[in-house]
């Protein structure tokens, strides 16, 4: 069943479809091909992307593609919904304990837009909600919302608020006012311990005053009060350790995978399929099972493809760092198109994919985790990480690219593309990649171009 | 040493209380002299702010979380000068929040200390809270009489940028210079309007005069800078010398009202008695290029109290602009 590893078009992925399952390819109950999420009226942009070849990419995707109808049918067996947002990666762990309780991420529609090329209609009404272009494309949450056509209404929706950007907190409000009651929690803006101030040690090396600490352990003991709540069961700190357990079990896999990809001298896995994976710890595209078996899967072809010298990527290829979520995927495949890979990332999440403490008490130990989120601190602290992983991973360039409307985005490329270019010395470039980047692409195209270029002469 | 606050919600008497002089940046003269050409998506406001606090390298400055321009402002400012401080502004009202508020406070307070500041005795806070509290009182009184424009001089003056504030003759919060009464001339044939939002500076002023030319009048004034900056308020708490820094976190925390509050609930509740007294018939929404949080608020004010809602953008230049005052006067004429 392993071929050499390529990338395929959906007409390809057909084929190599077919091929799989006459060599007897077993697929989980969400399985099929990938042609059918088109066929069903929806991901359009699926026709102009690349994927690669293996049976664990094919489950990677098919698994992000049916997360909606999978909440619908986890809905009708009865299970709760919660509808996490902003704080990306710690609600879920503490939902993901209680048996009978789902959790996802309602901003993840930010990618239907790009995923359905406009055929959603998502963009235009938001609009009409009050909602217009100059917002970032987190806004298609809304119309979801109230059509409920694309995931169930959750039955609690929680919003982490404080230090978070503008966008979300307005149109979290927005949805607010629309009748969708939000349980808020408060994010302090993570800062340095002033003189005095008991520190406190968080995940990724950061450290901030006991304090802080404190007031998300709070915040978060009210949230999962409500989750028990709901759940009709405590959320006592046996069960949220066991749930500590289970989300590092996903870290340490996605950590080998990151690790195995990036570093190694040509790329296993092409650079979407690993901003896909990535995805996955923040909410384990709400199955956790299912998300520890593909990383898992994923890792075996990446070190079964090293191992062979098998690689998608060549090893000549300028290693790119990357900053933030692309809104229109086919970005990724331009990247490498043009001669560029992923040698690491910041999708905005890092405080994801480092453990939390298991030495700790639970609540304490996922404050701190959560307090170390890289939108939560200083920007130039998030460089800072940056630069060290750039400097970790044999980074040639660093790309930051834009969210469209985003009011992070105003101000925080230019502080990592000082602090980058102060500390290592690397060429860096912004880009705005849009919803539906046709227009932009030519522009993108020669801003690569032109990165790679430079890239290369640093070589000499 | 003078101290900018760069937010309401950043207690003024804590300042003073250290011995140091505290400015509203937003009626700094300066501050839309400060506004240049925007990068794509900067809000103008947090542009202006980050600038002035660049040019003021003799001031300290107060930025807030409250949103996350300023936020990244700072940051972006805090690469070249320490002299500044970010105040964590809770946006939740729960336990934790009123915690970390009053933690702020007491960071502020080292912050001040750091800059030259007087380490305040409890007398000193008390005195300043007893004059601002009485000052706040008779703003808040003459807000429904006080003509718009001659009401945002008196807030301007309120808020620190005024020469009685200079000379530390802060019982005195309504200077008169302005021969202008306090109370309204009888504009009954123009149509009552709200403008509520974002800073509106000293230069954008102008707005007040150019409603009434084209046959409106604000009577409630709530942007930023306007009546509900006035919110706070130490009535009914222990005037005890030994609990003033907890009637100053009650004072603040438990009135704020403002856009970024989530919920922001107690920013509806505030509108809408003084929307129904006034007898408001349309609201112009203020806001700066680039700020989020007021404009997506527009479509559920517009829901929430039933009125014809005018978005007005403050531009770089810091005035409206002609196709603005079209705008205004086609709105008005629509109320007619």
């Amino acid at each position: 069943m392993n071929s050499a590893p390529q990338k395929l078009s959906l007409c390809g992925w057909d084929a190599r479809y077919d091929e799989l399952r006459r060599l007897g390819l077993r697929e989980p109950a969400y399985g099929g091909t990938l042609r059918r999420h088109l066929e069903g009226g929806r991901d359009f942009q699926l026709e102009h992307l690349q994927f690669d070849n293996s049976p664990a990419a094919l489950r990677l995707w098919n698994f992000l593609l049916t997360e909606n109808s999978r909440l619908h049918q986890a809905r009708a067996r009865g299970e709760k919904i919660v509808g996490a947002m902003k704080d990306l990666g710690t609600v879920p762990v503490l939902a993901c304990a209680l048996p009978g309780l789902r959790a996802f991420y309602p901003d993840g529609t930010w990618w239907t837009p790009c995923l359905m090329a406009g055929h959603d209609q998502l963009l235009p009404p938001a609009r009409a909600t009050g909602i217009d272009a100059s917002f970032c494309p987190v806004r298609a949450l809304l119309p979801a919302f109230l059509n409920g056509e694309q995931f169930p209404r959750p039955d609690l929706l929680l919003c982490s608020t404080g230090a978070i950007c503008d966008d979300l907190s307005a149109i979290a409000q927005r949805l607010e006012h629309l009748g969708h009651p939000i349980l808020w929690w408060e994010m302090p803006r993570r800062r340095p311990p002033y003189p005095g101030e008991k520190p406190c040690r968080l995940p990724g090396n950061l450290i901030a005053p006991q304090l802080q600490v404190d007031c998300v352990r709070i915040e978060l003991r009210r949230i999962a009060a409500a989750l028990g709540q709901l759940a009709g069961r405590t959320l006592n700190d046996e069960i949220l350790t066991a749930g500590i357990q289970a989300a590092n079990q996903v870290r340490r896999l996605l950590t080998a995978l990151r690790n195995k990809v990036y570093t190694a001298p040509a790329a296993p896995l092409p650079a979407l399929e690993m901003l896909l994976a990535e995805m996955l710890a923040i909410h384990f595209c709400s199955d956790h099972e299912e998300t520890i078996a593909l990383l898992g899967e994923l890792l075996t072809v990446a070190q079964t493809r090293s191992q062979r010298s098998q690689f998608v990527i060549p090893a000549s290829a300028i290693r790119v760092f990357w900053v933030n979520p692309v809104a229109d995927l086919r970005a990724m495949n331009l990247l490498e198109e043009l001669g560029g890979r992923i040698c690491g990332s910041d999708f905005m999440f890092t405080h994801t994919l480092d453990l939390i403490p298991e030495d700790l008490p639970p609540l304490e130990a996922l404050a701190r985790t959560a307090l170390a989120d890289p939108m939560a601190g200083s920007t130039t602290e998030r460089a800072q990480r940056i630069a060290r992983d750039c400097r970790a991973n044999g980074a040639e360039g660093v790309i930051i690219s834009r969210i469209s409307g985003a009011s992070h985005c105003a101000r925080e490329g230019g502080i990592i593309r000082e602090e980058v270019q102060r500390t290592i010395g690397l060429p860096v470039i912004e880009l705005e990649i849009p919803p539906e980047a046709d227009a932009m692409l030519p522009a993108l195209r020669t801003q690569l171009k032109e990165l790679f270029k430079i890239a290369r002469l640093r070589r000499t | 040493m003078d101290v900018l606050l760069t937010s309401p919600w950043i207690p003024a008497e804590w300042v003073r209380a250290h011995g140091l002089a505290a400015h509203g940046i937003w009626f700094a003269k300066s501050f839309e002299e400060e506004a240049q050409p925007l990068d794509t998506g900067v809000c103008a406001f947090a542009e202006s702010t980050v600038r002035l606090a660049r040019h003021h390298s003799g001031a300290a400055v107060v930025f807030t979380t409250a949103c996350d321009q300023l936020r990244r402002g700072f940051d972006d400012l805090a690469r070249q000068r320490s002299s500044a401080l970010l105040f964590n502004l809770p946006a939740t009202r729960s336990p934790a929040a009123r915690q970390l508020y009053r933690a702020e406070l007491e960071r502020l307070g080292q912050f001040l200390r750091e800059c030259g500041g007087l380490t305040p005795t409890p007398e000193m806070l008390q005195n300043e809270l007893e004059q601002t509290d009485t000052a706040r009182r008779r703003l808040r009184a003459a807000a429904e009489n006080c003509p718009a424009r001659r009401y945002a001089a008196a807030v301007a003056e309120f808020h620190g940028w005024g020469s009685e504030y200079r000379t530390g003759q802060l019982a005195l919060p309504l200077p008169t210079p302005d021969p202008t009464p306090l109370t309204r001339p009888p504009f009954s044939n123009r149509i009552p309007l709200a403008l509520i939002g974002s800073p509106l500076g000293e230069a954008d002023w102008n707005l007040f005069d150019q409603v009434e030319t084209a046959g409106g009048r604000v009577v409630l004034n709530a942007t930023k800078t306007g009546e509900f900056s006035l919110c706070p308020t130490f009535e009914g708490w222990p005037t005890d010398p030994d609990s003033m820094l907890d009637t100053l976190v009650a004072g603040y925390f438990d009135h704020l009202v403002d856009v970024f509050q989530r919920p922001n609930e107690p920013l509806y509740n505030w509108l809408r008695p003084r929307l129904q007294s006034r007898h408001v018939r349309g609201i112009i929404l203020w806001t700066f290029a680039g700020c989020d949080l007021w404009r997506a608020e527009m479509q559920t004010l517009r829901e929430t109290f039933d009125l014809p809602v005018l978005l007005l953008e403050a531009s770089a230049a810091a005035a409206v602009i002609p196709r603005d005052l079209t705008r205004l006067q086609a709105f008005l004429a629509s109320l007619t």
